[in-house]
């Protein structure tokens, strides 16, 4: 049963990857608030922590060649358990994609359109994401490659601009913040954006070459985080002791760029870039959701699942959030625990299980 | 407002509906329709004013106030 025809190769699999660590350059604002001028630091640990956890689920795609998340779950724990976690991930996967439609609709509402109703702007962006995932994995990494050159473009740029303003003594009382806020925010930044690579497992199955799905992925992570440390030093160093107070230290940076008033307000090119960003993430968070369900109820194509799931996701969305304040309450201390089950127990018990069945050798047998 | 959801969902429908049925998809039609009518009937109810619970809601509830687990 294959219901993905198309197939990536490892370079558009890396450039993906690049794109979706890259997309935290927003949600990141939700860790300055704890560690307040300590960021970056957390930045490199959750770099270094997320790279060692992603090798978890990449021995585990290893494992299993040419299966993806719900396939493996279904071989590792026997058909009635393994397609029950298969729906706990499928329903957590929903719920982190209504998550990321509530926060480009809010972002969109606070400092680009402040009238409009945000339904309005849900259903516009979840339309074009349908209509991407409609069109199958080839087509979003092949969006990827252009999508992940533009904003790590801008972030040099911006970082370039801004280095008159900057004082880098900003940045100087190392470990100032108490060890448990710079775990926190490191557990934070890891899960938005670092182990949230565990939604390739839904991907890797369709790399062209089986084999080296390892490297395109760890480059990927590394070269993606490096630009977000990179933003994140530039926030720090230009806004100093108010980047944990603004509610953007990205845009608010940017902000501040005046170079002879005529380059001014350039935080537009900020907003557009993480719009790109924030578009390939929930293609992929959609894209797993739906493949993952059609593979559970045994279906021959995945096709007419796009708009119902779409229409789902955005009524949770509505139904879940309502303010600002509840979203930053909910990422900054609830959430972190709730994804530790999701992005670590269940990858590490899924490979125990593996390997004390002796799994792919009896499959290979059979 | 009920008018437009009626008129959006019948849009999905004759969308997506034709092909599966050319195609003799029956297993796909069940999945789509009930996915299809468990939105249509939040939908409705949304609209018409029930206060439903909210998902994330509970989630933090359940986290922060039953199990006490969290950042504090």
């Amino acid at each position: 049963m294959i219901l993905e025809k198309g197939q990536i190769s490892s370079a558009q699999l890396f450039f993906l990857v690049n794109c979706f660590i890259q997309g935290a350059l927003l949600p990141l604002n939700f860790a300055y608030p704890i560690s307040k001028h300590d960021t970056w630091l957390a930045v490199i640990a959750a770099m270094i922590i997320g790279s060692v956890i992603a090798l978890v689920y990449i021995s585990l795609a290893g494992l299993f060649p040419g299966q993806n998340l719900v396939q493996i779950n279904d071989l590792i724990y026997g058909p009635y358990l393994g397609k029950f976690i298969s729906l706990q991930y499928i329903l957590f996967f929903l719920m982190t994609l209504s998550g990321y439609l509530w926060f480009i609709s809010d972002f969109v509402l606070t400092f680009i359109m402040p009238e409009t109703p945000i339904s309005s702007i849900m259903i516009m962006f979840s339309f074009i994401c349908a209509w991407a995932v409609r069109q199958g994995i080839e087509v979003i990494t092949r969006m990827s490659v252009v999508f992940s050159v533009i904003p790590a473009s801008i972030v040099f740029i911006t970082f370039a601009l801004l280095l008159k303003d900057m004082e880098f003594t900003n940045l100087l009382p190392l470990f100032e913040s108490p060890p448990g806020d710079l775990f926190q925010s490191t557990h934070i930044i890891m899960h938005i954006s670092f182990s949230q690579v565990l939604v390739f497992l839904m991907v890797i199955p369709y790399v062209n070459k089986q084999g080296p799905s390892k490297t395109p992925i760890l480059l990927g992570m590394l070269s993606g985080g490096m630009v977000i440390l990179v933003s994140s030093i530039r926030n720090i160093a230009a806004l100093g002791p108010l980047s944990g107070i603004v509610t953007s230290p990205s845009l608010e940076a940017v902000r501040l760029i005046n170079i002879g008033k005529i380059l001014t307000r350039l935080e537009i090119l900020v907003a557009m870039a993480e719009i790109l960003l924030l578009f390939i993430i929930s293609c992929v968070f959609y894209y797993a959701t739906v493949l993952g369900l059609a593979h559970i109820s045994k279906l021959r194509t995945y096709v007419p699942l796009v708009v119902p799931i779409g229409i789902l996701s955005i009524i949770l969305s509505l139904l879940s959030y309502e303010s600002r304040m509840q979203v930053s309450h909910s990422i900054m201390y609830i959430t972190p625990i709730v994804s530790l089950y999701f992005y670590i127990v269940l990858p590490f018990m899924s490979l125990i299980v593996a390997k004390l069945r002796k799994l792919p050798r009896n499959k290979g047998r059979n | 407002m009920l008018f437009l959801i009626v008129c959006a969902f019948s849009g999905v429908i004759l969308f997506e509906v034709p092909s599966l049925i050319r195609n003799k998809y029956w297993r796909e039609l069940v999945v789509f329709s009930a996915l299809l009518s468990i939105s249509f009937i939040i939908v409705v109810l949304q609209t018409l004013g029930f206060q439903l619970p909210s998902p994330a809601k509970g989630l933090d509830y359940i986290v922060e106030n039953v199990l006490h687990l969290n950042y504090h």
